[in-house]
C-alpha cells in the first residue's frame, strides 16, 4: 500500500513535469511565430506611413506647382490686361488671384503640419520610429528564438523534446542579412565632402 | 560628475540580469522565512502560556511540526498576508500618481511633437519587449528630472515621467529612460516590492503586538516555564527586525534598478544613451538641488513613488520625506550603475 501510494506520486508528479515543460515550450514556439509577424506587421506600417507622407509631400507639392503657375499665368495675364487697358480682364485676373491665395491659405489650415518647418521636424519623427519599431521588431523575434533554443537544448528539456520531436522540435533561422549584403554594407562608407554621384 | 576620467565599454547584461534575478530570490526567501519564523514564535509562546503542565521549547517545535499542537498564529498570519497583498495588489496602481499634476499621453492627445515622440519611444519599447499591451503614459508637470513605472498587467501598466525630463534628454536618451522604466514594468517589479514591503510591515505590527502582550501581560507563569528566554528573544527582535526589513528592502529595491538598468540595455543593445541619461539626471539635480528640494517637498505622496523613480533624490541631498530610511537609498549609488552599465573610472 505505501509503495503503490509512493510510485503513484511519482508518476504523477513526473507527468506534472513534463505536461509543464511541454506547454512552456509551445508557448515558446508560439511566441515566436508571432514575433516573426510582428516583423511583416512593421513592414506593411512603414508601406502604409511612407505612402501617407509621399502623399502629403507630393500634393503639397502638386498644389504649390500648380498654383504657382496659375498664380504666375494669372498675373501676365492680369500685367498684360492692365498695359492693355482693358480693365475688365485685369480684375477678373486679380480676382482670379486672390481666390487662389485664399485657397493656399485653406490648404494650409487643413494642414497645419505642412506650416513653416514644423511638418519636417513630424515627418523625421515619424520616418524614425517607423524604422525603430521595424528593427526592434526584428530584435524581438531574434530574441524569443534565443529563448526556445536555449531552453529546448538544456537539460532536462531536450528529453522532453526528443520524446515529441515533431510538435517541440522547430528550426527557426534568426532574422539575418545574407553573407554578401553583410559585406557591401561593412565596406559602406559615407563621404560628406563629396557629392554622391548620380 | 562628466566624462573624463572615464572608459566606456560594452556590458554583460545577460549576466547582469541572472546574478540580480538570484539576488532577488535570496531576498524573498528571506522573508518568506522570517515571516513564518515569526509565526511559529508567537505559537511557541502561546503554547507556553496555555499548555500544562509545561513543556520544553523544543518538544514544543517537535509537536508543532507534527501538527499535534496546531500552529494557529503562523496560519493566520499567512492568512492575513494572502489577503493583505491581494488587496495592495489591486489598488497600488490608483496611487501612484497622487499627489501630482499630471496628465495622460495619448496619439490622438498628443499636444505638440515632444509629446508625440514619448508615445513613440514607449511604443517602439513595447515592440521590443514583445510585450502584449501598451502601457499608459503619464507626463508630470514638474521641473525636476524623474521618471517612474508601476504595475504589471494591461489594467495596470503605467509609465511616469516629469516634463523637465522629457524637455532635457534627446530621443535616444528619452528611449533608454523609458526602456529602463518598461524593463520594471517586465520583471514585475512592483509587485516583488510591494509583496516584500507588505510581509516587512505585517511583521513589524506583529512583533509590536507581541512585544506589548509579553510586557504588561506578564505573569508568574512565564518565570514557572523558563519563559524569560523567550520573553528576551522577543525583546531582541524588536529592535533588530525593524533594521533588518529595512536592509532586505533596500538591497531588494537596488538589486531591481540594476535589473531594469540591464534591461534597457537588452531592449536598445545600446548602453550609452541611458549613461549619458543618468549623468544628466544626476548633474541637473546636482545644479538645482534648492529648486527641486522645494519641488519634491511640495509634492504630497513623494514616499509612494520613491523606490520606482529612476531616479533617487536623496543622493544629491535632496530629502522629500523625512525619515530615518534617507540615511539609506533606495537605488545604489550612480557611480556604481554606470559601473554596471560598463562606465567606469579608468585606473
Amino acid at each position: 500500500m505505501g509503495t503503490l501510494f509512493f510510485v503513484i506520486v511519482i508518476l504523477v508528479a513526473l507527468a506534472a513535469w513534463f505536461i509543464s515543460i511541454y506547454n512552456k515550450l509551445i508557448r515558446y514556439i508560439e511566441e515566436v511565430n508571432n514575433n516573426n509577424k510582428q516583423i511583416d506587421i512593421q513592414l506593411d506600417r512603414r508601406y502604409k506611413v511612407f505612402e501617407s507622407l509621399i502623399n502629403v509631400v507630393k500634393s503639397y507639392m502638386d498644389y504649390e506647382k500648380s498654383t504657382l503657375k496659375e498664380v504666375v499665368a494669372l498675373r501676365n495675364q492680369a500685367q498684360h490686361a492692365a498695359a492693355a487697358g482693358d480693365q475688365e480682364g485685369k480684375i477678373a485676373a486679380e480676382d482670379a488671384i486672390s481666390k487662389i491665395a485664399s485657397n493656399i491659405n485653406l490648404v494650409f489650415e487643413q494642414y497645419p503640419a505642412l506650416k513653416a518647418g514644423v511638418n519636417v521636424e513630424q515627418f523625421q519623427e515619424e520616418i524614425a520610429n517607423t524604422e525603430n519599431k521595424l528593427a526592434f521588431a526584428k530584435q524581438a523575434y531574434n530574441d524569443s528564438i534565443q529563448k526556445y533554443n536555449e531552453t529546448k537544448k538544456s537539460f532536462f528539456e531536450s528529453i522532453v523534446v526528443t520524446m515529441v520531436p515533431d510538435k517541440l522540435n522547430k528550426e527557426f533561422v534568426y532574422w539575418n542579412l545574407p553573407a554578401e549584403k553583410i559585406a557591401e554594407q561593412e565596406a559602406y562608407t559615407v563621404n560628406l565632402n563629396k557629392p554622391p554621384k548620380e | 560628475m562628466n566624462y573624463k576620467g572615464f572608459v566606456s565599454s560594452a556590458v554583460d547584461w545577460r549576466e547582469q540580469l541572472r546574478s540580480n534575478q538570484r539576488r532577488t530570490r535570496f531576498v524573498i526567501v528571506m522573508f518568506i522565512a522570517l515571516y513564518v519564523l515569526l509565526g511559529l514564535l508567537i505559537d511557541v509562546f502561546l503554547a507556553m502560556q496555555t499548555i500544562f503542565p509545561p513543556l520544553p521549547v523544543t518538544e514544543i517545535l517537535r509537536q508543532l511540526a507534527n501538527l499535534q499542537i496546531f500552529p494557529y498564529a503562523t496560519l493566520s498570519m499567512a492568512v492575513v498576508a494572502t489577503i493583505s497583498i491581494f488587496v495592495t495588489y489591486s489598488f497600488h496602481d490608483r496611487i501612484m500618481l497622487l499627489g501630482t499634476d499630471y496628465h495622460q499621453v495619448t496619439p490622438e492627445t498628443a499636444k505638440d511633437l515632444a509629446e508625440r515622440q514619448l508615445y513613440n519611444v514607449v511604443e517602439e519599447m513595447k515592440v521590443a519587449a514583445g510585450l502584449r499591451f501598451m502601457p499608459k503614459v503619464y507626463i508630470i508637470e514638474a521641473d525636476y528630472m524623474n521618471a517612474f513605472a508601476s504595475g504589471y498587467s494591461e489594467k495596470s501598466a503605467m509609465v511616469a515621467i516629469t516634463r523637465g525630463l522629457m524637455e532635457k534628454l534627446d530621443r535616444a536618451e528619452l528611449q533608454a529612460v523609458m526602456a529602463h522604466e518598461l524593463s520594471h514594468i517586465l520583471h514585475q517589479d512592483i509587485k516583488l516590492t510591494l509583496m516584500a514591503s507588505v510581509l516587512a510591515n505585517l511583521m513589524l505590527i506583529v512583533l509590536d503586538m507581541l512585544f506589548y502582550s509579553v510586557l504588561f501581560g506578564r505573569d508568574d507563569r512565564d518565570r514557572r516555564n523558563g519563559g524569560n528566554g523567550i520573553v528576551l528573544v522577543i525583546i531582541l527582535l524588536r529592535y533588530i527586525l525593524p533594521i533588518t526589513t529595512i536592509l532586505l528592502l533596500l538591497y531588494l529595491s537596488r538589486t531591481r534598478e540594476y535589473m531594469a538598468d540591464a534591461g534597457c540595455v537588452e531592449l536598445t543593445r545600446n548602453n550609452q544613451p541611458l549613461i549619458n541619461a543618468l549623468l544628466k539626471i544626476h548633474q541637473d539635480h546636482l545644479d538645482h538641488r534648492e529648486q527641486y528640494g522645494a519641488a519634491y517637498s511640495q509634492t504630497p505622496h513623494e514616499d509612494i513613488r520613491r523606490e520606482a523613480y529612476l531616479y533617487d533624490p536623496v543622493q544629491c541631498g535632496i530629502e522629500p520625506i523625512k525619515s530615518l530610511s534617507n540615511l539609506f537609498s533606495t537605488h545604489p549609488p550612480i557611480e556604481d550603475r554606470l559601473a554596471a552599465l560598463g562606465y567606469q573610472a579608468q585606473k
